[in-house]
This record gives structure tokens, C-alpha cells and sequence, in this order.
């Protein structure tokens, strides 16, 4: 329980505290980034524009480990615990208990220490050592309340323990108890006493000392992911395998209609730190990212098959599936009769009952137009489905893309090039493969953009992009001869960097545009 | 561990049985001490006054760290008893649990749980609606429901004790208003199945246009 052999000799203040954060928040590519004042969050501040390669639309951010995470902890936890001399693990217990706000917990320590800790389930200072008690106690046997095993009044003090609250109960069921809430229940900070409505709080001393080994570990990773959850400024990578938390003070809700904050874990890949998805969803917005992958999850397989399989009655639009029989269709709703092949009402079909010469007849074309424009809201979300889905699939493949390429680089070095000179076409691959996924989202943006003059200028990027990257794919898998190989190899680098830059031409374009308010969309956002 | 499940819930039915002043039993279904039915008095100067209530009891693998699993058995008219099913809506039942509750004091908290509904948590909807809208015909209901399935005794003001509560009065509908519509050619059952979801009681009927009732018996 002792806590000051804990204390170790680093003590912050306020104004050191203040400066050593700032200065690990900020990235290498960013040393001069203003400390995070109330008004912290605006990304288009002059300091950071000036900033050479740094885009008025990209965050600042810092990738953390774990070790560092609970560095983190532990300062605010020092810090609380000079503050208010209390021990450092009763500081722990109360900044959880205040979601890590420190302001808000020395204003309420101040105003009512005793209050304070009961609420955060901690014992007033007032009563005995939380763990152990003394010895006089023990003068009669004691019965567990939950496992109903008798002790003798000897084996009390060893055998069984209270955490200053009177509950008693036997070490068995302690370590049971506890087991079951950090393995079944996933619970860690808010592992309570098991008397009936007693708030006070497992210390984690106790935790360590009754469970040790994996499951101990598992209640301070669960600790840790809390303390991730709680802050606003942290996010685990979501990608498997990878133990990185993500660090950003840009971002706040209210920022994500304007802002796409896509950031590197040092795990190599990307993540949206606004939204957590597991990608780099540029240049579409997180809400719009959310609202087009649950849309194609629910619609696309339906609106694929009533494209392929259904048309509309010409009269009620009903939508209609025609599973066998003749031409002659009779809407089961309107009891409208009409040719199936041509869509021009039957009436007119006169006596050539079994074959539809009627195409170019005027009433079959205006039945026709009804038809197209009942379907055109459904083909529209195909066209864009379909482009995004090609580009979602080619981007998948990616993995068998590298294996090609790699092996051709191979078939290179024995026609002459070094190792270093083939690097070329894997650098083309990887542009390839990030400015399929800009393309991809940039279909779902498309679907949900209000058409204006910027709408076309956007569209015009998308199909420049579009262009570079077939062409480059193209190049990629054409195998030159021998003596071309030198020309090939220039076309490739220059492709390559065709693609980049078009590429960053459409995120430039979209993403500039979000602070200058230039996108409309169908949705609200 | 399975040992001290054993032991804590021998000691438990053994505690119960000494136990004579609660009222409460808790006898053994088969020859598995893990399926238990737990059975209490309706509460006296409640509707389930008279009533005996029988809960049918799963004891869970991890007892007593998860709280055991109960259901009424006997149908019980009340806003947190489902009336189809029997399931129970109260907070020790799930993360209010602590594993210094007893089979004997959930039971007891069963038993105040009749005393006192709590109709904003209700896991029955359509028993709150009626709990909150009409509390005399709701209770009336509730009373029927005790003598028909609780075997509670009729009340006094009846004034033929002992006859069988009729459908409408055990759904907490008034006759008359359930005539008003069988008039017309419906079937009863449906009718009654009507008034029952749009909560057709007390005052609430003057705020349901007979249309809306048509519309539903349409369907």
C-alpha cells in the first residue's frame, strides 16, 4: 500500500508538465506546433501552414506504445499525487473515476476530500489500512458468506480478507470473483466489492497479489485500453496484431465534416483517427464512409438482382419479375396490360401475338422513358458501386500483385539490372495500389456530391486519375523485350509519378474544398 | 469451484427448509441441485395477495459470481413480469447481482418486486401502459390473474365467488366495451387482442377514435 517508495524523484508542474507533452506531440516533420490552447484545434493556423510538405488538411500526430501510454498515466498520476498528497494508487483510483480530468478531480477533492474518495469507492482516510487489519479482531471463526467454508479464527487473518469496508470473505472466492470479472466480464477499473451494493473499488495491488500471472496482465491491459477509451486525443490501431495508440489533439467531433484526419501507425499502415476505420478513407468523409458501406452492405446484392432480373410495369411502377410465360404481361397491381419485350401497351400489339416488332412505335418509347427514369436512381448507385467495388477488388489483389511484380523484378536482374534498378516497379505497384484506394472512395463521395460546377472539376480529376492508373497498370503488365527494358523502365517512373501527382490533385482538391465549404452533399453530414 | 457451488446451494435449500417464518421454499426439480423451483406468497395488500407464486430457478455454472436465472412459472400480471413468458426485469438479476445474494433474498426481492412495479422499466410494455394509464382496472386485472392461475381466493365484493374471471376482464377490459365491438360481427378473440394493444381502458378510451379500432380489426 506504501506509496512512496512509487514516488519516484520526477515532479511536474503545471508549466513542465506543459512542455514536455508538447514537445513528444509534436511529430519530426512538425518540432514548431503551438501548444494545444483552447482554441488548439484549428487546423488552418498560420504556424502550420508555413510548414513546407505539410498540408493545411493533414493532422499532427504522434504514434505511441504501450510503455508509453502508461507513462502517460503515470504522470497525471504523480501529478495528482503531489498535488493532493495522497498515494500514488489511491491518485490512480480517483483520475479514472473522473475520466482522467484532473481539473475536475482537484476541484472536488477540494471541496470534500471524504466525499470525493467514497464516491471513487475508496475508504475515507480516517479508517484503518485498507488490506489488512489487525489481529485483534480475529477472536471468533469465521464462515464465508459465499462459498460457506468454515475458518478457524487462527486461519482468519491468512486465509481471508476485507478491503476496510466490513465485507469479509474467504481468498478462494476473492480470487474467483476477481477471475471471472477480468476473464468473462472484461471489467478492470470498475471491479467492485462483492458485498451486496458496495461500491468500493478492487484495488489493483490486490488484483496483482490474488490473480498474478496472465490474468493480471490482462487487467492492466484492460486499464490501459480504458484509459484509451476514455481520452478523446487517443485511439488504439485498429489493425490486427498491431499494439500502437495513435496520439492527435486536432481532431475533435465537430472537425470530422471538414476534415479527413487519415493518419501512418508505425505498424506501417493507415487509420482514419476520426472514426477508427482500418484504411485511408481520403478523400470521403467519416460519416459519408459509414453511410455508403452500410448502404452497399444492405443494398447492393438486391439492387444488383432487380437490375438484372426485374422491370417496372410502365404504368405503376410496380417492380416486376418475369419468371416464365409469354410476352404478354398483365400487372398484378394495375391490371395494366403491356409487351414485355418493348414495354408499349398490348392494345397496340394487334394480331402478332408472339413477336414484338414494335420497338421504334412512339407510345413503346415513352413507356420505355418512364421505365428509365424510375430506374435511373437505381443505376446510379450501381454505376458508383461497381466502380468502387472494381477498385475495392483490385486493391484486394494486391498481395498477388506484389508476388508478379516481385518475381519480375527477379527475371529483370538476369537481364541485366541490379537489384537496386528493378526497385522501380515495386515503388509502382505501391502507388498503384494507394491511388486505387483514393479512387475507390472517391466513387462513394460521387454518389452523395450535389452536382455544381465543382462536381465537375472533381469529376474531371477523378477521370484524369482513373486514365494514369489504367495506363500504369498496363505498363506494368506488359512484358518488354530485353533491349527496351531501359525505355520501359522510364515509362514506368514516369507513370508512377504522373499517378502520384494527379492523385494528389483530387485529394488537394477535395480536401481544400471541405474547409472552403465547396462540397454539397445529398446528406446531411 | 463446482465444489463450493454445491456447498453454498445445499446450505442454501437446507437454510430455507429451517427457515420458517419467510414463507419461502425451495425444493429440488429432479435429482440436480442446479434446477430449483422457488415458491412465495403473493404479497399481502397487493393484487397478488392470496396468490402462491412459483419461480423456476437455474443455477449457472459460475454461481454464485453470476446471478442465478429466474422466471416465474405461475403468470403473473405485473409491468416487469413478461405475462408471456414469465422472464423478470430487476437489477440483481443481472449487474446489480452480488454474490453474497442468496437464492432466499432474490426470491424475497421477487416478492417486493409485486409490492412495488416499476412501470419505467417495464419488460412487459403493454402491462405498463395498462399499470400507468387505469391503476383501478389494472389492478382488478392483476387480481383476476391471481385467482385464476395463483389460485388466490376471490375477492369479497365479487358476487359470485369462485366464477371464473371472463377473457375480457382478465385482458383489463371493460364488458361493454368489448360488446360494442363483437356488435358489429367481430370475433371476440380479436377484438379483445385489439383493445388489449391500443391499451382500450379507463380513460384512455375517450383519446381512441372507434376508426382507429376499426382500422386495427381490419387488418
Amino acid at each position: 500500500m506504501s506509496s512512496d517508495d512509487e514516488a519516484n524523484d520526477i515532479y511536474y508542474d503545471d508549466d513542465d508538465y506543459g512542455d514536455d507533452f508538447d514537445g513528444q506531440a509534436g511529430s519530426a516533420e512538425d518540432e514548431s506546433m503551438s501548444e494545444p490552447d483552447a482554441e488548439g484545434y484549428d487546423v488552418l493556423s498560420p504556424s502550420i501552414d508555413d510548414l513546407p510538405q505539410k498540408k493545411p488538411y493533414d493532422v499532427t500526430y504522434k504514434v505511441r506504445t504501450v510503455q508509453e501510454i502508461m507513462d502517460m498515466q503515470n504522470r497525471e498520476v504523480q501529478k495528482i499525487h503531489a498535488l493532493l498528497d495522497i498515494p500514488t494508487s489511491t491518485a490512480a483510483i480517483l483520475l479514472r473515476h473522473h475520466v482522467w480530468n484532473s481539473e475536475k478531480l482537484q476541484e472536488a477533492y477540494f471541496t470534500d476530500p471524504e466525499q470525493t474518495l467514497l464516491d471513487a469507492g475508496l475508504s475515507p482516510p480516517s479508517s484503518p489500512s485498507p488490506v489488512k487489519r489487525t489481529r485483534s479482531q480475529h477472536t471468533v471463526p469465521f464462515e464465508c458468506p459465499i462459498c460457506c467454508m468454515d475458518f478457524t479464527k487462527e486461519q482468519v487473518e491468512d486465509l481471508t480478507l476485507t478491503m476496510g469496508c466490513g465485507h469479509r470473505f474467504c481468498r478462494t472466492c476473492w480470487t474467483e470473483y476477481i477471475s471471472g470479472k477480468i476473464r468473462d466480464e472484461g471489467e478492470s477499473a470498475r471491479i467492485q466489492c462483492m458485498g451486496e451494493a458496495c461500491k468500493r473499488i478492487v484495488r489493483p495491488e490486490l488484483v496483482d497479489e490474488l490473480v498474478p500471472g496472465e490474468l493480471s496482465k490482462k487487467y492492466h491491459n484492460l486499464l490501459n485500453a480504458a484509459y484509451v477509451a476514455d481520452s478523446p486525443s487517443l485511439r488504439w490501431c485498429p489493425h490486427p496484431g498491431c499494439e500502437h495508440v495513435i496520439e492527435c489533439h486536432q481532431v475533435p467531433p465537430r472537425m470530422l465534416n471538414q476534415l479527413v484526419p487519415t493518419v501512418k501507425c508505425d505498424c506501417g499502415r493507415f487509420l482514419c483517427f476520426g472514426c477508427g476505420y482500418a484504411g485511408n478513407h481520403r478523400p470521403v468523409l467519416c460519416k459519408i464512409v459509414k453511410m455508403w458501406e452500410k448502404k452497399c452492405a444492405d443494398d447492393s446484392e438486391t439492387a444488383n438482382w432487380l437490375q438484372a432480373n426485374t422491370k417496372e410495369c410502365t404504368k405503376c411502377q410496380s417492380t416486376i419479375e418475369k419468371n416464365g410465360g409469354c410476352n404478354h404481361m398483365t400487372c398484378k397491381k394495375c391490371k395494366w396490360e403491356f409487351c414485355w419485350v418493348c414495354m408499349g401497351p398490348w392494345s397496340e400489339h394487334g394480331t402478332s401475338w408472339y413477336q414484338c416488332n414494335r420497338f421504334d412505335e412512339k407510345s413503346g418509347i415513352d413507356a420505355r422513358d418512364t421505365q428509365a427514369k424510375s430506374r435511373a436512381s437505381l443505376e446510379r448507385y450501381l454505376h458508383y458501386f461497381t466502380r468502387y467495388a472494381n477498385h475495392d477488388q483490385s486493391a484486394k489483389l494486391d498481395a498477388v500483385f506484389y508476388t508478379t511484380t516481385e518475381n519480375r523484378m527477379k527475371a529483370m536482374q538476369t537481364q541485366g539490372l541490379s537489384w537496386i534498378e528493378t526497385v522501380f516497379m515495386r515503388n509502382a505497384v505501391d502507388t498503384i495500389i494507394a491511388a486505387r484506394i483514393t479512387l475507390k472512395y472517391s466513387y462513394a463521395m460521387a454518389f452523395y456530391l450535389v452536382r455544381n460546377n465543382d462536381t465537375e472539376i472533381f469529376e474531371s480529376n477523378q477521370t484524369d486519375l482513373e486514365m494514369a492508373v489504367e495506363n500504369l497498370s498496363h505498363q506494368l503488365e506488359t512484358n518488354p523485350e530485353p533491349d527496351i527494358l531501359m525505355k520501359m523502365k522510364q515509362d514506368i517512373t514516369n507513370l508512377s509519378a504522373y499517378v502520384k501527382k494527379r492523385s494528389d490533385i483530387l485529394l488537394d482538391d477535395v480536401l481544400t474544398g471541405y474547409f472552403e465549404g465547396r462540397w454539397k452533399f445529398t446528406v446531411t453530414v | 469451484m463446482s465444489d463450493a457451488r454445491l456447498r453454498r446451494v445445499q446450505k442454501e435449500i437446507k437454510d430455507c427448509a429451517k427457515d420458517k417464518t419467510s414463507q419461502i421454499s425451495i425444493e429440488m426439480v429432479d435429482e440436480s441441485p442446479f434446477h430449483l423451483i422457488g415458491a412465495f406468497p403473493g404479497p399481502p395488500d397487493t393484487p397478488y395477495e392470496g396468490g402462491y407464486y412459483e419461480v423456476d430457478i437455474h443455477i449457472p455454472d459460475a454461481y454464485p459470481f453470476q446471478p442465478v436465472k429466474m422466471k416465474f412459472i405461475t403468470k403473473v400480471y405485473h409491468p416487469n413480469v413478461s405475462s408471456a413468458s414469465g422472464a423478470i426485469c430487476l437489477d440483481i438479476l443481472k449487474d446489480a447481482w452480488s454474490p453474497v445474494l442468496t437464492l432466499k433474498s432474490t426470491l424475497i426481492s421477487l416478492q417486493s418486486l409485486l409490492c412495488d412495479p416499476v412501470p419505467n422499466d417495464p419488460q412487459d410494455a403493454e402491462v405498463a401502459k395498462h399499470y400507468l394509464t387505469d391503476r383501478a382496472s389494472f389492478t382488478a386485472t392483476a387480481k383476476h390473474w391471481a385467482q385464476a392461475y395463483a389460485q388466490a381466493p376471490a375477492s369479497k365484493q365479487k358476487p359470485v365467488p369462485g366464477k371464473q374471471a371472463s377473457d375480457a376482464e382478465m385482458a383489463g377490459l371493460a364488458e361493454s366495451n368489448v360488446q360494442s365491438f363483437t356488435d358489429m360481427g367481430f370475433e371476440r378473440a380479436k377484438v379483445i387482442s385489439v383493445l388489449k394493444k391500443l391499451n382500450y381502458r379507463g380513460n384512455n378510451v375517450s383519446n381512441i377514435h372507434e376508426s382507429t379500432v376499426l382500422e386495427e380489426l381490419f387488418k
